[in-house]
């Protein structure tokens, strides 16, 4: 055996998106993150899915880097767990909303959209999923400089 | 106290209706409670009767964390309760908030919401604890 299918992915991705793929990690065996840049990032997933048949979205997860908030999706395919890394500046976070290639997302978007405030441009409804109705517009509670503080009880103890 | 108040005390200690109240948990202390009223520990002895409505119901049992979205839920289903209600707050998650103390979304403590009458702590109260929470209380009624 040449190379392992972890590499051969790896020389697949980067010969189709050449500079777009900003790092690609193999910390193991059947373990494959790749950084993508946003501009190819519907494209990637839908290469992974399209042509690769990787269509099973084991969830979606954010993080917030400090200057950026990176998305992560994680497939399982191909015998490999795979995250496809992206990340939007925290000024914009925008990022293409992947509904239309992977139906299942659209839990996992809805919630990074509550939790880190980043807003998937074509998803059918970004409402609240797991913050209450009557949490404040604009405060995300898994960023970093969040301030984080138990609701004012309604009555003394 | 007059003796109709003597007499109407003296029912309703022996009868508690109770409706179980989970706010968000992780059901523990829903299992401990149904364990408590199942014929091993058998809280029915004492006439208590879990109730599906709490329009029939004269105690409340909350369990698990009062978080911001359940809390004007729970809010209504004690103001449904007829006059005179307890609240007995079952389980650490229900006293202070237990693990989500401090936690952005989670209120600390059942107390911080609604009146409590009585608190059973544990992480989950073990059913013979609740027994003794159940029969306190009781004793609390039937003294008036």
């Amino acid at each position: 055996m040449s190379s392992s299918q972890e590499e051969s992915l790896v020389e697949n991705l980067k010969a189709l998106f050449k500079d777009n793929v900003l790092e690609t990690k193999l910390p193991m065996s059947r373990r494959l993150f790749v950084a993508v840049s946003p501009d190819v990032y519907e494209d990637v997933i839908k290469f992974l899915v399209k042509e690769k048949q990787v269509t099973h979205l084991s969830t979606m997860t954010g993080m917030d880097l400090g200057e950026k908030i990176e998305v992560l999706s994680h497939f399982f395919g191909l015998g490999m767990e795979i995250t496809i890394r992206v990340a939007v500046p925290k000024e914009k976070p925008e990022i293409k909303s992947i509904v239309s290639i992977v139906p299942g997302a659209v839990f996992y978007e809805r919630e990074i959209h509550d939790l880190l405030g980043v807003t998937f441009i074509g998803h059918p409804d970004l409402a609240r999923l797991v913050l209450s109705e009557d949490w404040p517009e604009g405060e995300y509670p898994l960023r970093r400089d969040y301030k984080v503080q138990p609701p004012k009880p309604l009555r003394e103890v | 106290m007059g003796v109709v108040n003597k007499v109407v005390n003296w029912a309703r200690a022996r009868s508690p209706w109770l409706l179980h109240f989970e706010n968000g948990g992780c059901n523990g202390c829903a299992i401990e409670i149904l364990a408590a009223l199942m014929p091993r520990y058998d809280l029915e002895r004492f006439g208590a009767v879990v109730k599906g409505s709490p329009r029939h119901a004269d105690i409340l049992l909350v369990t698990g964390a009062v978080n911001r979205q359940i809390r004007d839920r729970l809010i209504r289903i004690y103001e449904q309760m007829p006059e005179p209600k307890f609240v007995v707050a079952v389980g650490t998650c229900a006293c202070s908030g237990g693990i989500f103390n401090g936690c952005y979304n989670a209120y600390q403590g059942a107390a911080s919401v609604i009146p409590v009458t009585a608190y059973i702590m544990g992480c989950p109260p073990k059913p013979e604890a609740i027994i003794l929470g159940a029969y306190t209380l009781v004793q609390k009624i039937r003294g008036g």
